[in-house]
């Protein structure tokens, strides 16, 4: 049972780019927050800063009530890329995210997140033999080996086709459903975003801020071709709308690209 | 194997071809001995145990050598590599030194350390130290920056990114500049001998040089250039095994 509290978070890389301007987030315990925008909204400046990869500008970030700064125990990521470590076998890049778990027990783990993920008799696989979705399953896993309170998803599955995200949104539901860590999405598809998401954040870019946050109250399991889903879809896409209508005037102006895509 | 005997398609015809354009006097045997000459000769000179001799003492030489400058390059590199400060501080000094051609070195080193193995050792050691040092270096400096990440969102350390991250990391690079710099090393152990030694196989070059034996000079060649080829593959067979999670094996030695 895990919350994370953003309070004002803020972000001006040392070029002068402002990522993120005064932050506000509180995600229950368990809860799933979708952070949706394009790029340069600060929303993988967000994540990284919750990863204690990059120190905030102003703002303060707290694990169950207590602030933390740098990386944390309770928190564990999935990038957009897969980011396996070439030189371990899958089982042991799984292993890699419980380093501080009992053999016996990391053991009976990795076995166990071999077999949900689909990928039992790949352990001893070399990653470069997998394809982009497996790998990402092992990401998936290593991410989770821990029981993270928390788990920070970085647009993880907008490198893969159609069918392969359909799989892995299944896979993230069902490890959420066993584990419930609380999960703060990254991403730019809105059908994702409702699929998934308990809370839709839509974000505006330059600099990042919080737009518009949408509660989404579909019921689970969810149906990506259900009417209801359909209609929280566009809810959606309209507040998107709303976020870049401020933004159309300065459109040919032409503001500071973030690197931060 | 059948690729491997292609590429002996060439050495068979030139040897042949060799052979009987000295059995017909074509070319002087005296000055470019067939095959079968320097085969005699080489066997003469393992019967007399001398090519043993010159060859066990080349190859100390390129051990210790290569031992000494592949050791120094490797902490040097992986210093400036880990410490922008100490990058700032050292590294220019070595590349100017870098831009000194080694082989310069080898009157200062006679002054200073005599004309005996020493100043032998110190040149091959030199010409070992650079490759090796900007290829740690350059390794190290090129480590995706991405799974240093995934270490520290998994919780390691510093020390603990640089052992389990960046080490392996650096390996394949690491191994390919630890070859270069032992093909380096053969270099310099030719060039150390050259300028006076009284065994080893540039010794024997000199030897038959001076008594006007092409046959010796040609032994002495090959035998260098079988040792090298051993001892890259050696390396290679060694270090094998920490390479095999890489996406491009290296195809030939």
């Amino acid at each position: 049972m895990t919350t994370l509290a953003i309070e004002g978070l803020s972000k001006t890389y040392a070029d002068g780019t402002e990522a993120l301007r005064d932050m506000h987030l509180f995600a229950h315990s368990g809860e799933i927050v979708a952070l949706l925008g394009g790029s340069g909204c600060g929303k993988t400046t967000l994540l990284r800063l919750a990863a204690g990869l990059d120190e905030p500008s102003a703002g303060s970030i707290a694990i169950d009530g207590k602030a933390v700064t740098g990386t944390h125990a309770a928190i564990s990521a999935v990038f957009q890329e897969p980011r396996l470590l070439p030189w371990l076998s899958v089982e042991r890049n799984i292993g890699f995210g419980g380093r501080r778990i009992a053999n016996g027990e990391r053991r009976r783990r990795i076995d166990d997140l071999l077999q949900r993920t689909g990928l039992a008799g790949y352990g001893d696989r070399w990653p470069k033999d997998l394809s982009g979705g497996q790998q990402q399953r092992v990401a998936m896993a290593r991410a989770l080996i821990g029981r993270p309170g928390i788990l920070l998803l970085d647009e993880p599955f907008s490198a893969l086709d159609a069918f392969t995200r359909s799989s892995l949104h299944e896979l993230v539901l069902a490890l959420w459903q066993d584990l419930r860590p609380t999960i703060l999405l990254v991403t730019h598809d809105v059908d994702e975003a409702v699929f998934l998401a308990d809370r839709v954040i839509v974000m505006r870019p330059r600099p990042g801020r919080v737009h518009e946050t949408m509660t989404i109250t579909l019921a689970r399991p969810r149906n990506k071709l259900a009417a209801e889903h359909d209609i929280t879809r566009r809810n959606v896409l309209r507040a998107i709308d709303r976020s870049l209508a401020g933004d159309r005037i300065s459109a040919t102006g032409g503001g500071a690209i973030s690197p931060w895509v | 194997m059948r690729r491997a005997l292609t590429g002996l398609i060439i050495p068979v015809i030139a040897g042949v071809a060799w052979e009987v354009a000295v059995r017909f006097g074509v070319v002087p045997g005296r000055l470019m001995p067939p095959p079968s000459q320097l085969l005699r000769t080489a066997i003469s000179l393992i019967r007399s145990g001398d090519l043993q001799t010159h060859a066990a003492a080349t190859m100390s030489r390129v051990g210790i050598g290569f031992g000494f400058g592949a050791l120094a390059g490797t902490l040097l590199g992986m210093l400036t590599g880990a410490s922008p400060l100490a990058r700032r501080l050292l590294d220019p000094s070595v590349q100017a030194l870098r831009a000194i051609p080694s082989i310069a070195w080898v009157p200062i080193f006679i002054l200073w350390l005599g004309i005996f193995e020493m100043s032998k050792l110190a040149l091959i050691a030199l010409g070992v130290f650079f490759p090796i040092y900007l290829g740690t270096l350059s390794a190290i400096q090129d480590v995706d920056r991405k799974l240093i990440e995934v270490g520290r969102v998994f919780g390691l350390s510093r020390a603990g990114v640089m052992l389990r991250i960046t080490w392996p990391a650096v390996l394949p690079t690491w191994i390919a500049a630890l070859r270069s710099g032992l093909g380096l090393g053969f270099m310099f152990v030719v060039a150390a001998e050259l300028m006076g030694a009284s065994e080893g196989l540039g010794y024997l070059l000199v030897f038959g040089q001076q008594m006007g034996q092409a046959d010796v000079i040609l032994v002495a060649m090959i035998v260098f250039a079988l040792l090298g080829k051993l001892s890259d593959a050696l390396l290679v067979a060694v270090t094998a095994p920490l390479l095999r999670w890489q996406d491009t094996v290296r195809a030939r030695l």
